[in-house]
């Protein structure tokens, strides 16, 4: 009995004496000057690495690709701290010959790395020639298709020569995640294999440098520099933190419960309970809408994806008609639970598309007509966010915007009404038969749909799978879901192996119109035979004519020509008259900040930069932000 | 001593045919699954960039070349074995070109410590209060572990871990919730730091605790009771020999045989991690080197983990087998 009793009392003043302990103070580095942030990696298993330009190894979004790495341009998803448009290590836009097989990039002179050379031509020139020399490094495949040469006419200058013409070549270097980082020659030269050597500690061409790392991968600190003002974000004002620590803060609840102790300033992504959590018990709570539903929406698209090289999903008619069965309403609800903003185009409703897409084709949109073979119906219905946050304003009460605009943005510029009536022409169009309650295809056999969903590791799009499959399944429909967690679904994706899927072949970059980032890849010179694997990003492996000569008339364009909207207009009809995916919803990110030691976070109020932690121009976030206590 | 070493060729020649059945199976298994490291790699490094589908194919080319993943199947598995012979598991494919001995040996001090730690306070508590309760049939505080500990323990550890989390670590927030030590942490200073890893060891520990607990009380009560009634310890008690002289010296050195062999068990199986405590807690062992093993396809890593883990709780079952005949007469070397 004497054990228990003794037992009893070691445990208590155990748990009294690490109560100080627990909390988060860095050795040396004040808490009020630095800023915590989520790395989504979670852990990286080798942490002590960072050559970031060998493929998949070591951590990149640990403060790496943030702070410490720059290149020629930057594309901001937002509105930007100067525009969407940012020359950095480059003094001005790509200047391209008449017939795109030349890039010429003027340099900005007087940005040094932290160890203090200057950055110069050869930088940019040895990146490019190690990497070709080095097949098997990140973007040597790329470099090696497209440069014939590289050269340096004059200072400040370098010339590449392309084996192709090619009016994109600069987005390699345009940041819109990530893009081709600059080596610093002086370093990697004296590296007797550029693939195997770690680069540590980094040397930074960013405001930041390394101040020290967890052995163990958990956490990275980041010092700003003291010649901030000789890096590229300088010219933007001096860096608000002195420290930024990129954490692996554990599962999602742990990410809440750290940020409601103040112990974790920028949570990447949570899931909509977690946020309402915090909308409720965090004063400190900021968020990119001030209001429901509070998310930060990625330039990417979560779309219903058929498998275009399967019979059953070969007619349009098919594909329109399972479009018209779907409640997006209650699908919202499944999902992000009203959280959502949603998208009738193959264009997600974010950064600057609202204003070059959505809104313009609105018109478009209300007089679309599908002509069922018995009757022609309108199935555009632009009052779904209206409706939306009419079914949330009970519960959620003044959370929910009532401004008409602030609506539209939020719950998105409308979709389609669910017809099933319209549904059972279509089908019946295309030789589809009702027997009792059960649909049949034309050769007679049971209509079945599989849709493939990730299951836990993407929640929300599970959510939102099994409510479409819900759907097609009370419409008579043999529909299931089946699970494919993480790595099986992206090898089942590449492989064509699904009939049905919910994932995303859309990425744009947001604060720009221009589509080719995702558009090129879908052009049907790329499309893989059935069985084989198919390169990114056309999982539908869908080819139309149409489309082609919309992708080929944007190659001979130049990325700032007008008529870049004018084609992503004519991409956008083709994909409603065509179906190959159902648009759902922008994937909103559930970016979580706390304001109790730093203010000035990014919002939609002022949306000068896209706030979500891991993305590598989120290092605009660093100029504007200022510390709350002194 | 003839009879022990031809039983202990035997059990070695035993050991060497677990060994390498073991880690074949692993190795057809990682190999059979749909996961391909190569598209994991390029998945990874294309998820957010612009690249070009003839681009794609010129990296998959590559990156089997660079992972050494060309040749026949049966030309991978022969230099699998030569590799592994030397203790070689080659680089890692997810952290590549780091090797996967490199990231075991960093896991592994971890998870040793954690799980030795907590299977040894688990095995002495569960034994020491299951042989009190077994005796000391009468005791309230006993009875009342009894029950506490019989209702814990078909609870996934999980749900302890995180009701855990809860209490100390939002609600009363006095420990560490994430990690084996705090950021920064000066590693020179050894007491600080040992102090430092304790503390953040203490609800992972809790949690393995908490439920593994009941199943050594179970245990060691059901088997106490029936010693209880043997006839050496009923002649003890008639005879005045103090209850806890009897209790130490004729019930639990008796019960302590099969409590023992499940020890040793349980250390041998230190080495597989514990990888939900792991993933709850943050913590950086090896299970959680294993999950995110298998999450990128890393099959190099997910190998070298198994490897390290079949050896171990092989080599644990052949040292229990060796020293049973040594030390319990009633056990023959054949």
């Amino acid at each position: 009995m004497r054990i228990l009793r003794m037992l009893t009392v070691a445990t208590g003043l155990a748990l009294a004496a690490t109560t100080a302990l627990s909390q988060t103070n860095v050795p040396g580095v004040p808490r009020n000057e630095t800023i915590i942030l989520e790395n989504p990696e979670g852990t990286i298993k080798n942490p002590g690495w960072f050559n970031i330009w060998t493929i998949n190894a070591g951590g990149q979004y640990t403060g790496l690709h943030q702070l410490a790495l720059d290149t020629l341009w930057y594309i901001d998803p937002e509105r930007g701290l100067d525009g969407v448009w940012e020359n950095s290590l480059a003094a001005e836009k790509p200047i391209y010959n008449a017939d795109f097989t030349e890039m010429t990039v003027k340099l900005r002179p007087g940005i040094y790395w932290s160890d203090g050379v200057e950055f110069t031509a050869d930088d940019l020139i040895y990146t490019v020639e190690t990497q070709i020399k080095n097949p098997g490094m990140r973007w040597s495949a790329l470099l090696g298709l497209n440069v014939e040469s590289v050269s340096s006419p004059e200072p400040w200058t370098v010339r590449f020569k392309l084996k192709k013409p090619n009016s994109r070549f600069h987005s390699l270097f345009t940041v819109r995640f990530n893009a081709i980082w600059m080596m610093p020659k002086h370093v990697f030269e004296k590296a007797a294999d550029p693939q195997r050597f770690d680069f540590n500690p980094p040397v930074s061409l960013g405001a930041y440098k390394l101040h020290s790392f967890d052995p163990d991968g958990k956490w990275y600190i980041w010092q700003k520099r003291d010649d901030w003002q000789r890096t590229t974000l300088g010219r933007y004002g001096e860096p608000g933190p002195k420290y930024a620590a990129y954490i692996d803060p554990g599962p999602p609840d742990k990410r809440v419960i750290a940020q409601l102790n103040h112990n974790l300033d920028v949570v990447h992504d949570i899931a909509p309970e977690g946020m309402f959590t915090l909308t409720k018990q965090s004063p400190s709570l900021k968020t990119w809408f001030p209001n429901f539903p509070f998310a930060h929406p990625d330039p990417t698209l979560p779309s219903v994806i058929f498998n275009m090289q399967n019979p059953a999903f070969q007619n349009k008619d098919v594909r329109w008609a399972l479009a018209l069965l779907i409640d997006i309403k209650a699908v919202s609800m499944a999902s992000y639970r009203g959280a959502a903003t949603l998208s009738p185009i193959g264009i997600p409703p974010t950064g600057t598309h609202p204003d070059d897409y959505h809104i313009p084709l609105q018109e478009w949109l209300a007089s679309y007509e599908i002509d069922t073979g018995k009757s022609k119906v309108k199935p555009y219905d632009p009052n779904i966010g209206n409706q939306i946050a009419d079914m949330l304003r009970p519960t959620m009460k003044e959370q929910i915007p009532t401004d008409p605009a602030e609506i539209r943005k939020a719950f998105g510029y409308g979709w389609w009404k669910p017809n099933p009536q319209a549904a059972t022409e279509l089908l019946e169009k295309a030789g589809y038969t009702k027997r009792g309650n059960a649909w049949y295809t034309p050769d007679g056999k049971p209509f079945s749909i599989k849709l493939m969903v990730e299951g836990d590791s993407r929640p929300i799009l599970t959510r939102a799978g099994t409510m479409i499959v819900q759907q097609w399944r009370q419409f008579g429909i043999d529909a299931k879901t089946e699970v494919a967690q993480g790595t099986t679904m992206l090898d089942r994706r590449i492989a064509g192996d699904f009939e049905t899927l919910i994932s995303w072949s859309v990425e744009t970059y947001g604060g720009h119109p221009d589509l080719s980032f995702f558009l090129d890849s879908w052009h049907s010179q790329f499309v893989a035979a059935p069985g084989k694997t198919q390169s990114p990003r056309n999982w539908q492996r869908w080819s139309n004519p149409d489309l082609d000569k919309i992708i080929e008339e944007v190659r001979r364009i130049s990325f700032d020509d007008k008529r870049t909207v004018e084609l992503g207009r004519d991409y956008a009809k083709l994909i409603v008259r065509e179906m190959p995916i159902i648009p759902l919803m922008a994937y909103n990110v559930f970016t979580a900040m706390d304001e109790t030691y730093w203010t000035g976070y990014p919002t939609a109020e002022n949306p000068y930069a896209n706030p979500v932690p891991n993305w590598g121009n989120s290092r605009s976030m660093m100029v504007r932000l200022k510390p709350k206590q002194q | 001593m003839k009879a022990y070493l031809a039983y202990l060729s035997k059990r070695l020649v035993q050991f060497a045919v677990v060994v390498f059945v073991g880690i074949n199976i692993t190795y057809l298994v990682t190999h059979m699954t749909p996961i391909n490291p190569v598209e994991q790699s390029i998945s990874a490094a294309t998820s957010y960039g612009a690249t070009s589908p003839e681009a794609i194919e010129m990296m998959r080319q590559s990156l089997r070349q660079l992972y050494g993943l060309e040749g026949t199947p049966w030309e991978q598995y022969v230099s699998f074995w030569k590799r592994v012979l030397v203790g070689d598991f080659g680089p890692s494919l997810s952290a590549f070109p780091t090797p996967v001995s490199q990231l075991i040996l960093r896991a592994l001090p971890w998870t040793v410590g954690l799980l030795l730690v907590s299977t040894l306070l688990t095995w002495f508590l569960g034994n020491l209060l299951g042989g009190l309760a077994g005796y000391y049939r009468n005791s309230r505080i006993l009875r009342a572990f009894g029950v506490l500990s019989m209702g814990l323990h078909p609870i996934p550890y999980y749900v302890v871990a995180f009701v855990l989390l809860i209490i100390f670590g939002f609600l009363w927030p006095v420990l560490p919730i994430s990690g084996g030590a705090t950021m920064a942490s000066d590693r020179s200073n050894t007491l600080a730091f040992a102090l430092d890893v304790t503390v953040h060891s203490i609800l992972p520990v809790l949690s393995l605790m908490a439920v593994g607990i009941g199943g050594w009380f179970m245990g060691m009560r059901s088997l106490v009771s029936n010693i209880v009634t043997e006839d050496y310890v009923v002649y003890a008690e008639l005879a005045g020999v103090k209850r806890s002289k009897i209790m130490r010296s004729y019930v639990m050195r008796n019960a302590l045989g099969p409590q023992v062999t499940g020890l040793a068990l349980q250390l041998g199986a230190i080495f597989n991690g514990a990888i939900i405590t792991e993933q709850v807690f943050g913590y950086p062992g090896v299970g959680s080197l294993l999950i995110s093993a298998v999450h990128s396809g890393d099959y190099s890593l997910v190998l070298g983990i198994t490897t390290v883990s079949i050896v171990a709780v092989s080599a644990a079952v052949l040292l229990i087998d060796l020293l049973y005949p040594l030390i319990d007469p009633r056990v023959e070397a054949r």
